[in-house]
């Protein structure tokens, strides 16, 4: 059958949901169930980081409860993801261990740019609108829980990705410590929210327009889907429109609310803590429309799924919008944009001329490629310790798209591109790595360190360079006319790592003209 | 001027007892009625006496509680219970007057001219006659009886609930001493109606009671029997409190629970003449006070009529028996998911049958491309075929889910023994819901098809209870509409006990958003109506007691909404009162099936919605259980639809109307055709079906092509 029934399961830190989708090239993905089951890991795993007993014994029983409906709809794949809350518990591996089990499900767990990079991709799902407002610019605000994150967009490439600890339901544990009235709410939250959104219109957006938001939650979206207010489609509503319906907020009580939009009473209240954060994103970016796609973390899932399985083909390249998160990055820390450049394409030119021995994939290349990005990045802060620097700014920089170790791999490969490379016990004992991601820095270091090496001079004298792997040698050419004694100097040191690596000498040749 | 008038005035709401009395008269109105065929009549005396038993049971049992436990709190028409209470006894005790008016003066005779004579006496039994039964009480009534006396040694025995017994005041043979009481349950096993041979056609009964008694020295050989009299009582039995009834009753109960009597008897019925030493006994032993005691001129619990009406014979005194017609979209070889494909189907229930509902069920359990059935239970026949078809389905390797609710009613026991069959089926049985009754009528079936997952909805307004299907009025709606599709999903995922879903695409659900939905509906005429536009309700409900509904409906009739009620039972709603409800309108109609479908129309300022479902406007229906509001937004469903409630609206010979002085009267028909809609509908179920049958028959052995149809 051309349709594919596929379940994806988001074990977040406020509740457990699960989306049954259908995938078929007629209809892309069809979400044909949406179960929810409120369940607070959150607050345990923040404070103690652990999960309680009875919580466990909730999340297996939902859990098979979920297995039980998968069947109901002769689910043939399903993918479960834990976010936050799993990701923080200490015992994480001995929960996931438990569950697998208890109920046979596999839980992995994204980092929250991964998370974020998921959400990013379900948006992304809902096609030609979501093409078109990122052409036009956008800020995609993504509301969770317990954080927010905006992700700023400039003519259909990712500028920046920021979290920003304003989730609906920390703000909402706020306000009840402070219990205020329904008149100061909209007040409390806005000085709760504002100093950090500044510092991120200060950042990055400084004086941009921005046409449109995105909003990823589940009560403005929900609102706008239902078409509360009036919008040109479902989803939309425009400043003018969002911001009456706003004032009446302030004076509703939550009640009030609740009849309106025909939702519980407790929605309500996060509904409009959402809606203020909206408005408040609104106001500084100066956006115009608001674009509510209603879609959740499952969407993203399915995407992934239905993406790498090859079932739907998506016109949209995520791999360039990492790499444009890269570039924005490695910008705002004054790297040279064309040193960049040169390095990639050393770096890559290499990498595809030695793929039978490093036997990598398309994934690491990508790697390789932001780390060519971000190899300078270090410099902003201090000329001496470029390594530690550059290791320090990407490990505390999110990378849309990326998984820890993702990151872990890239900040060791601009670390080691200068420093002397260490042993597995060395980088196994600072950092959560396996042999295998050992491996991979060590293979994209050796790689980075020869590209490097080659622009020594930072003239680009190797752009055009070719790479062929003969014997036990990997032949550099560059033009003839290319003066490369200073490369050609210096380039043994990272030969021999090299060499070490992959048991293939890089050699230096000048093309015969 | 609206803003002037206090609409939650008590002088503007009636009682819900009282009213609901009313509703029993205008059942016992029928039995009165010479136009009903003499059985049918039966039947209808029968009802009403099996109404008021529960009424005692339920309600009056209810209000006897808030009593004792010193509650004062006003009802919607602002009595306390205690007067209410009073209200109750004068007005119960005219009712039961008016049955036995009824029973003896009108069809006790009229019996006996058709050919049946009821022999109330055993005085009046002729030799023979006397013979025959002395003989059937010999080898049929004597050894299944239990004589029970009281004396030092053996204290008063218990009489239960709703049993007919025989009380006698005994003294022993030549003996001096007192009286003593003896008692005598008639038992239940036997039929209550005894046959006598006869020989020239015609047929004399006599009831079982009159058999013991004229038998009843037999019981107690060494006595004199000094008198015997018939009596009955009924017990304040149900300990839950009526779920109408404020939640902080509840809790004064509790603390009140020792000093309620539990069990107390709250009426005693006994035959009219009993000995008054016979009657000081049981009353005394039994609790009861003077006004409690109701004295009858006939047979004690009419309900054995029932059983009369169902005695072979007579059939020209009975209405014809009314056979279910197939619904034109669904003859009985269709294949129901097809069907449902080409379009929702509205079903009319019992004039259209219900097999289609069954056999949906059925159907489902067998498709293999069927993966789940997902049904709510409320009241299930004994032996149905659904609970049996579910089974299978769990036996086929479905995914069945069944939320079985074990609180309806006088059911409890019943339910848990087919909703334990159900789980050994290998079903997943929700046992209901923690304070909430689920009263919704759902069914998902959940298909793989070749497009992928498809969902067909079944919506009540009715139990799926195949018996009472063919008693009871309501419709159904058969849909694979994905937007109803993903609401009932939602459903049943909330019924499982997950989260509310985001939105809700068509469907309304209480305890959480019905009566808004209901305010904002009739609000939203209020609003037309005032700003100059023609505002129409219609609704047909069973029961209309909610304060806020009714007060919403007062406030859009001083608009200028014309609001058409069709309330069969309980309306707490005054018409006709200056200044508050002038433009509403109350009909009940009473017929030989009972209304039940509750349908709601709004004229939206020309684009009219039509809704379904399986709540009344009562607090209890809008508040402390699951309902599910459907629309019905196909134009052809729509104006089906319509026609239901427009025919009901035309009845001028089943409709009583309310007057304003809170009385209901008969339609004066002053000239006009005669028009019953329980017969129209039979009628033109009748007439749909036929056609389809002539048009799948064709004419004999002429082919006839296919046409294009002119729409």
């Amino acid at each position: 059958m051309a349709v594919r029934t596929f379940a994806a399961i988001d074990v977040g830190s406020y509740e457990l949901a699960m989306k049954i989708f259908e995938i078929s090239k007629k209809n892309k993905l069809r979400e044909i169930d949406h179960i929810r089951h409120r369940i607070d890991l959150g607050t345990d795993s923040y404070a103690s980081g652990t999960i309680s007993y009875e919580n466990m014994d909730e999340l297996c029983r939902v859990l098979k409860e979920f297995k039980e409906i998968m069947k109901t709809y002769g689910v043939s794949a399903y993918k479960a993801y834990g976010t936050s809350a799993v990701r923080e518990m200490r015992n994480m591996l001995i929960v996931l261990d438990q569950i697998k089990q208890q109920t046979g499900l596999e839980i992995s767990v994204l980092s929250n740019s991964e998370q974020r990079f998921l959400d990013y991709k379900a948006i992304a799902s809902k096609g030609e609108d979501f093409n078109r407002i990122i052409e036009e610019g956008a800020l995609i605000a993504d509301i969770g829980g317990g954080s927010i994150q905006l992700s700023l967009f400039e003519k259909d490439t990712l500028v920046t990705t920021q979290n920003m600890r304003l989730g609906v339901l920390r703000l909402n544990d706020s306000l009840q410590r402070l219990n205020p009235k329904r008149t100061q709410v909209h007040e409390l939250l806005r000085e709760m929210i504002d100093n950090q959104l500044a510092v991120f219109k200060k950042l990055y957006l400084k004086d941009t327009l921005i046409r449109h938001i995105i909003v990823v939650d589940d009560y403005v979206s929900m609102m706008l889907q239902k078409r509360a207010l009036d919008g040109p489609a479902p989803g939309y509503v425009d400043r003018e429109t969002y911001g009456q319906f706003m004032e009446q907020a302030d004076h509703y009580t939550n009640v009030q609310i609740a009849e309106r939009l025909g939702i519980s009473e407790e929605n309500s209240n996060l509904l409009y803590i959402s809606s203020v954060i909206t408005a408040q994103v609104m106001d500084i970016c100066g956006a115009n429309m608001i674009w509510a796609p209603g879609v959740t973390l499952c969407d993203g899932i399915a995407y992934e799924y239905a993406e790498h399985t090859k079932l739907i083909s998506f016109s949209h390249d995520f791999e360039q919008d990492i790499i444009a998160c890269a570039k924005n990055i490695s910008k705002r820390y004054m790297g040279s944009r064309k040193r960049s450049d040169t390095l990639e394409s050393i770096a890559l030119t290499i990498y595809d001329s030695m793929k039978k021995i490093h036997g990598l994939g398309k994934r690491e290349r990508l790697l390789l490629q932001i780390a060519t990005r971000l190899h300078d990045c270090g410099k902003y802060i201090s000329l001496n310790n470029v390594s530690e620097c550059s290791y320090n700014i990407i490990m505390s920089t999110e990378i849309i798209g990326l998984s820890h170790t993702e990151r872990v791999i890239v900040a060791n490969d601009v670390k080691y591109n200068h420093l002397e490379f260490s042993t597995y016990g060395e980088l196994s004992e600072d950092e959560n790595i396996d042999h295998d991601g050992y491996l991979v820095i060590a293979k994209l270091t050796a790689i980075l360190r020869v590209a490097n090496g080659l622009d020594r001079s930072h003239k680009q004298k190797f752009k055009n360079i070719r790479a062929q792997l003969k014997d036990q040698e990997l032949l550099l050419s560059v033009d003839s006319s290319t003066d490369i004694t200073l490369e050609k100097g210096l380039f043994r040191r990272r030969a021999d790592f090299f060499e070490e690596v992959y048991s293939v000498r890089p050699v230096i040749s000048k093309k015969q003209g | 001027m609206a803003e002037t008038v206090d609409f939650r005035n008590p002088a503007y709401y009636t009682n819900r007892e009282l009213s609901w009395l009313l509703f029993n008269r205008r059942v016992l109105s029928e039995a009165k009625d010479k136009q009903n065929p003499l059985f049918e009549r039966l039947k209808f005396l029968s009802i009403t006496a099996s109404n008021l038993d529960e009424f005692f049971m339920i309600r009056v049992a209810s209000l006897k509680d808030m009593v004792n436990a010193g509650y004062k709190k006003t009802d919607i028409a602002g009595y306390t219970p205690k007067q209410q209470l009073t209200l109750l006894e004068e007005e119960t005790h005219g009712l039961v007057k008016e049955q036995y008016a009824v029973y003896k003066r009108s069809l006790v005779p009229q019996l006996k001219a058709n050919g049946l004579r009821i022999i109330e006496h055993h005085e009046e039994l002729t030799k023979k006659e006397g013979e025959y039964i002395d003989r059937y009480f010999a080898d049929n009534v004597y050894p299944v009886l239990t004589p029970m006396a009281v004396d030092s040694s053996r204290p008063f025995p218990l009489i239960r609930n709703k049993s007919l017994n025989i009380g006698a005041l005994l003294q022993k043979k030549g003996g001096k001493e007192g009286l003593e009481f003896a008692t005598v349950q008639v038992p239940s096993v036997l039929s209550r109606i005894v046959a006598l041979p006869s020989d020239d056609g015609n047929m004399s009964v006599i009831l079982l009671e009159e058999v013991i008694e004229r038998n009843i020295r037999k019981l107690f050989l060494n006595y004199d029997i000094v008198c015997a009299h018939p009596f009955r009582i009924m017990r304040n039995a149900d300990l839950t409190i009526e779920e109408d009834e404020a939640e902080d009753l509840l809790k004064e109960i509790e603390k009140q629970l020792k000093k309620r009597q539990w069990g107390q008897a709250i009426r005693l019925e006994v035959e009219e003449g009993m000995d008054e030493r016979l009657l000081a006994v049981i009353g005394r032993e039994l609790m009861i006070s003077a006004e409690e005691i109701y004295r009858i001129n006939g047979p004690l619990d009419l309900t054995f009529l029932m059983k009369m009406y169902g005695m072979e014979g007579f059939d020209e005194l009975k209405r014809e028996e009314y056979t279910p017609q197939n619904h034109p979209m669904l003859p009985p070889d269709a294949d129901i998911f097809e069907q449902i494909k080409k379009g929702d189907i509205l079903l009319h229930h019992p004039y259209q049958s219900f097999t289609p509902i069954v056999d949906f069920i059925k159907t489902a359990a067998k498709d293999p491309d069927v993966l789940a059935i997902k049904q709510t239970l409320y009241r299930v026949s004994g032996n149905s075929p659904i609970i049996a078809a579910l089974a299978q389905a769990a036996d086929n390797g479905k995914q069945v889910s069944v939320l079985v609710e074990l609180k309806a009613r006088f059911d409890e026991e019943h339910n848990i023994v087919w909703a334990k069959k159900l789980e050994k089926a290998g079903c997943h049985v929700i046992y209901g819901l923690v304070g909430l009754k689920t009263h919704s009528k759902i069914t998902l079936v959940v298909r793989r098809e070749e497009d992928g997952i498809r969902r067909y909805v079944h919506l009540g307004t009715g139990n799926y209870n195949d018996a009472t299907a063919k008693i009871y009025t309501d419709t159904g709606l058969l849909t694979c509409n994905e937007e109803i599709g993903e609401d009932a999903t939602a459903v049943f995922n909330m019924l499982s006990g997950y989260s509310e879903p985001l939105t809700w695409n068509k469907l309304a659900l209480a305890p959480l958003w019905l009566k808004q939905r209901f305010l904002y509906l009739i609000h939203r005429e209020t609003e037309y109506a005032r700003s100059g536009s023609k505002g129409h309700i219609i609704a047909k409900v069973n029961s209309l007691c909610d304060r806020d509904v009714i007060e919403a409906l007062y406030e859009a009739s001083c608009a200028g909404v014309k609001i058409e009620l069709i309330v069969r039972g309980i309306c707490c709603l005054k018409v006709g009162i200056p200044g508050v409800s002038e433009n509403i309108q109350v009909r009940s109609i009473v017929g030989n099936f009972l209304e039940h479908a509750r349908i709601f129309y709004f004229e939206n300022d020309g684009r009219p919605e039509i809704y379904m479902g399986s709540a009344d406007w009562m607090p209890r229906n809008l508040e402390r259980r699951v309902e599910i509001l459907f629309p019905i937004e196909d134009e052809e469903l729509k104006a089906q639809a319509l026609h239901i409630l427009e025919s009901q609206l035309k009845d001028n010979v089943k409709a009583h109307i309310l007057r304003s002085d809170g009385s209901y009267v008969k339609m004066e028909r002053r000239g006009r055709e005669a028009y019953s809609c329980q017969d129209a509908f039979c009628r033109e179920a009748k007439e749909a079906a036929k056609e389809v049958k002539a048009a799948a028959e064709g004419t004999g052995r002429v082919f006839i092509p296919e046409m294009h149809s002119a729409e």
